[in-house]
């Protein structure tokens, strides 16, 4: 039987609260930085470009009604890099302005994660110590949070179109809102990170690994076969969403298919088509691949330093680099597997952000949700990304629980288990940008 | 972890890099995964092969997209997740699920009106086409 037990006082959870703090105030200086300070100059430049391009238009129309074909052709040239100008300035102008808003909304989940789990946890009551814990006759307790999490998520569901329908109308969108689904959604969202936060505490105190007593997994860690479990059906999620994106795919006529000989007139357009090089709507270049492919290389490294923090968790005889750099980095073992949990998260958060910049784009260019090809691209990479950002809350907690109690050779398999999750993200992720981006 | 050494047709040839290299297996599947991306990417991006004339056809762009997303996919699977390694009952997991998934990608081509008279007929056997020419 592996695992230990930690004893652990309640109130070193203010310390998640705290940290909150300091997340909160660090969302509102990204997003004052990047969306309201480099977001507004970029505005204005956009402003610029379109009001140059208002004036090129007028410029063009009365080049056609009276000038040489000479005067008709340089103006239409003057208009096209025109508004290749205003295409440009928008995109950057959305590029900051999505930077800044992703990242305050991002941490303020995180915060509201670390600061309400946080101020839950430290309010209980101190358990008292049996020294009987990790006998082998020791009967399992249960736990309150699944329960305790189910409801939340029941409730937050339930008040879920309200929610969205107040958070457009506070946008300054044309719509009423609705605070009582509103209120029932936030109840739901509290109760389900104060079930979280519960699991949280169960957790960090430590727990004995319980055993699988019966086949297959006989002699097999429960929470690793339950992952294992859970990861298929993952799989099949994933599978409807590429069974039904090959459903579509195979009866639209696409550049591809034109250029195979399948059909003659392009009439569907697909992301690939927006963002490779070469692609149908001409839009596509270095720079439009170039946020897929940093997501696709942040995801592999991710997952690199996730087995080293594994790797580093489980390794007693673990030295200091002689890299000077790198001892100053990871300077003990405990520092050594937070700081690499913290650079996966780091990733992570990477990736979230420049989903949305690309998404921002897409929209932009009129790849929206209300066509097949765009439905089933946002759903499937949507998807994705949710999982990517579950991930990131769970690993919240692994970086406090690497910096407080650490983690060890006795309670290091709770890395290897979410590593198993956070791989089969990066797995899904060797499917969808391929078929999604490329092709 | 560290300590395991992966033996096998490919595991042993992922082994034999590391050893050569003085690092662990881990990093080799790192490198190589970052390089196959790189590749894949790359292969979408140029449209000859850099420095030649060579034409990448779609059909080329489609062999290194799944060539590149098995051996990526083993990588991560096998080492990374270590399915190689870990008791055979995980592998099998693993692979549990793949039968439905191609029952589904399978059943998909077939609800396909385009792809009925476009599948190969031993995707369709003993199928009269009636509903095409109908």
């Amino acid at each position: 039987m592996s695992g230990s037990l930690h004893d652990v006082k309640n109130d070193i959870w203010m310390k998640t609260v705290l940290i909150s703090v300091g997340l909160l105030f660090a969302g509102i200086a990204a997003y004052a930085v990047l969306a309201e300070g480099i977001g507004s100059v970029k505005h204005h430049d956009w402003e610029d470009a379109h009001h140059e391009l208002e004036e090129i238009e007028a410029e063009w129309d009365t080049a056609n009604e009276t000038g040489t074909l000479e005067e008709k052709e340089a103006a239409s040239d003057k208009w096209s890099d025109a508004h290749h100008a205003d295409i440009d300035a928008h995109l950057s102008y959305l590029t900051w302005s999505t930077a800044g808003k992703t990242i305050m909304v991002m941490f303020i989940i995180y915060a509201a994660f670390y600061g309400i789990a946080g101020f839950f946890n430290s309010i209980q009551p101190e358990e008292e110590h049996h020294d009987d814990h990790g006998d082998d006759h020791e009967e399992h307790h249960g736990s309150a949070s699944p329960i305790l999490m189910a409801g939340g998520i029941l409730l937050f569901m339930m008040g879920f179109p309200g929610f969205v329908t107040t958070c457009k109308a506070w946008l300054g969108l044309d719509y009423d809102p609705e605070m009582s689904g509103f209120m029932l959604s936030a109840i739901g969202a509290m109760i389900t990170i104060m079930g979280i936060g519960n699991w949280w505490n169960e957790d960090l105190k430590g727990h004995p690994e319980q055993i699988a007593t019966s086949d297959p997994f006989k002699g097999q860690d429960i929470r690793k076969a339950g992952m294992w479990i859970f990861l298929i059906s993952e799989t099949m999620v994933f599978a409807s969403f590429f069974s039904s994106y090959l459903r579509m795919r195979t009866g639209w006529c696409t550049q591809w298919a034109v250029n195979a000989g399948k059909c003659d007139v392009v009439d569907t357009y697909t992301a690939s088509d927006y963002l490779r090089p070469g692609g149908a709507t001409g839009t596509g270049d270095f720079w439009t691949l170039l946020p897929g492919g940093i997501n696709t290389f942040a995801l592999i490294i991710s997952s690199y330093t996730i087995v080293l923090a594994l790797k580093t968790a489980k390794n007693v005889n673990w030295e200091p680099s002689k890299n000077a750099l790198m001892a100053r980095l990871f300077p003990t073992r405990k520092q050594a597997v937070r700081n690499y949990l913290l650079i996966t998260v780091a990733l992570g958060s990477l990736f979230i952000v420049l989903k949305l910049i690309e998404w921002s784009h897409l929209i932009a260019e009129g790849f929206t949700i209300d066509s097949q090809a765009g439905s089933i691209f946002y759903v499937a990479t949507g998807a994705h990304g949710l999982h990517v950002f579950i991930g990131l809350l769970v690993m919240l907690f692994m970086v406090f629980k690497a910096d407080t109690v650490g983690y060890d050779e006795e309670n290091g398999q709770g890395i290897e288990y979410f590593g198993l999750y956070w791989h089969f993200v990066d797995l899904a992720w060797v499917a969808i940008f391929p078929a999604f981006y490329l092709y | 972890m560290s300590e395991h050494k992966y033996t096998g047709p490919i595991a042993g040839i992922f082994q034999k890099m590391a050893d050569l290299i003085g690092k662990d297996v881990y990093y080799v599947n790192f490198l190589i995964l970052m390089f196959f991306t790189l590749f894949e990417i790359a292969a979408v991006f140029f449209e000859t092969v850099p420095g030649t004339d060579i034409e990448i056809t779609r059909d080329a762009v489609w062999a290194i997209l799944i060539v590149v997303g098995i051996i990526k996919g083993y990588g991560i699977a096998a080492f990374f997740m270590h399915l190689k390694g870990d008791p055979f009952i995980y592998t099998r997991t693993a692979l549990f699920p793949i039968l439905f998934a191609a029952l589904m990608l399978w059943g998909i081509g077939l609800s396909n009106p385009d792809g009925i008279d476009g599948l190969p007929s031993w995707c369709t056997p003993n199928y009269d086409y009636s509903y095409v020419t109908d």
